[in-house]
């Protein structure tokens, strides 16, 4: 593989890790991985998640460096296990780089789950969220309901690839509208288990921990960038709910 | 039923809906139905921790260790199944992790009541800090225990190396 080649390649495969919610560490540690499994040296990858920085020295002596810009952000842990294994195999030379590209083609076309089980998953996590925090059983099934529907609205947006802030601003308001309404309509008992059981589909709570955990482990600017993003999509999906509250006020007057 | 019986069938609850809702939680995730079911079980394993520790002055601390304790789960999950040890972590920290903090930190502050924002604010930093801070405890003690990891491999190997000049 020519240097060039290469270097896109490992950058590529780095940029995959951060779309995949592979930790800032890995996706640097995998970007160098691939070099130097191919011989190039003074490998540095500074990685962040909105973008990436790599640059090594080839054969020939020459610095070559590349840029990545990240704008997709998922969660997608078998692509994890797949481009750290890949990598894994790489590095031990079990397999050499054509069959690793080949492999990262195939990480990179894998499809998203269909959305019928994302619909079944979004249900139960809701509903057994709404048991955990105290709620009855006529809550959690509410809340597996609403979760539904929100999974259905949450992949409306990402289809329509809407800004990030825009979903979570309406899955808030979509998910305390909701629970008031069922409220009203005497299908929930404890409305704040309701509520927190849908809004557990949407929240940044792993987002704020695997920021610290950045920073924990010296990734400062990483680290800041995501606890920004969590603070600023928590924000997003508050302001919707809360805008959800107030309308609901003056539609009825403060029954709630 | 015997009193004594349903008192332990009542504890053993919310670590199973914990690790319910983390099944549902790591299908989203993209995890395969193996990994699922294990991960699930880390989930309830750090929710039973949650429950057992005595209630304190430091709510965090109950935190910290029941992360350490879905954390040390993780990494020997990942061993056996030859996985990185982050699959598990991940999703076995989905109950513990203060998402309605964030979103009621948020919410009260947009209400205008900023003592309650920034006291719930402080409380979310703190636990997530707890969690990140078990994970890296856990991990700490997996790299002592085990060996043959890629971060490894690279260490031992070149990556760390001087680079000579062509």
């Amino acid at each position: 593989m020519l240097s060039e080649d290469l270097l896109l390649f490992a950058a590529d495969a780095s940029r995959l890790m951060l779309e995949s919610g592979g930790e800032t560490y890995r996706a640097e540690y995998i970007a160098m991985g691939i070099i130097i499994s191919q011989g190039g040296t003074e490998a540095e990858c500074f990685a962040t998640s909105t973008g990436l920085m790599l640059s090594f020295s080839g054969e020939d002596g020459k610095v070559r460096s590349v840029v990545r810009r990240i704008k997709r952000h998922g969660m997608n842990l078998e692509k994890v296990y797949r481009i750290d294994n890949m990598v894994r195999h790489l590095l031990l030379g079990d397999i050499d780089i054509d069959e690793a590209a080949r492999q990262l083609d195939e990480v990179e076309r894998m499809k998203d789950r269909p959305v019928w089980l994302r619909m079944i998953a979004s249900a139960f996590g809701a509903g057994w969220f709404s048991l955990l925090f105290k709620g009855k059983t006529v809550d959690a099934l509410t809340a597996a309901t609403m979760g539904a529907l929100l999974s259905i609205l949450i992949y409306e947006f990402q289809r329509h690839k809407l800004p990030g802030f825009l979903s979570s601003f309406a899955g808030g308001a979509f998910a305390a509208l909701a629970s008031l309404v069922a409220a009203y309509a005497g299908l929930a008992i404890n409305t704040d288990a309701v509520i927190i059981g849908v809004i557990m589909l949407l929240v940044p709570g792993v987002a704020i921990t695997n920021a610290i955990r950045d920073t924990i482990a010296g990734d400062l600017i990483a680290g800041l960038a995501r606890g920004v993003d969590a603070v600023i999509t928590a924000a997003a999906i508050s302001a919707g709910a809360g805008g959800a509250y107030a309308l609901w006020q003056l539609l009825l007057g403060g029954r709630a | 039923m015997n009193p004594q019986l349903n008192a332990i069938l009542s504890q053993l609850k919310e670590p199973l809906f914990a690790g319910l809702a983390t099944s549902a939680f790591s299908v989203l995730f993209g995890l395969g139905s193996a990994d699922v079911i294990l991960a699930s079980g880390g989930s309830a394993l750090g929710w039973a921790v949650l429950q057992v520790m005595p209630a304190s002055d430091f709510p965090a601390f109950a935190t910290f260790f029941a992360a350490l304790a879905a954390g040390l789960y993780a990494e020997i999950a990942a061993r056996v199944r030859r996985r990185p040890a982050t699959l598990y972590m991940i999703a076995s920290i989905i109950p513990l992790v203060p998402g309605g903090g964030m979103y009621y930190t948020m919410l009260s502050s947009l209400e205008g009541n900023t003592f309650r924002s920034v006291e719930l604010g402080l409380s979310t930093i703190m636990t997530a800090f707890a969690i990140a801070a078990g994970l890296a405890i856990s991990n700490a003690f997996a790299r002592m225990a085990f060996s043959s990891t890629i971060y490894s491999i690279l260490k031992k190997g070149k990556i760390f190396q001087k680079p000579g000049r062509h």
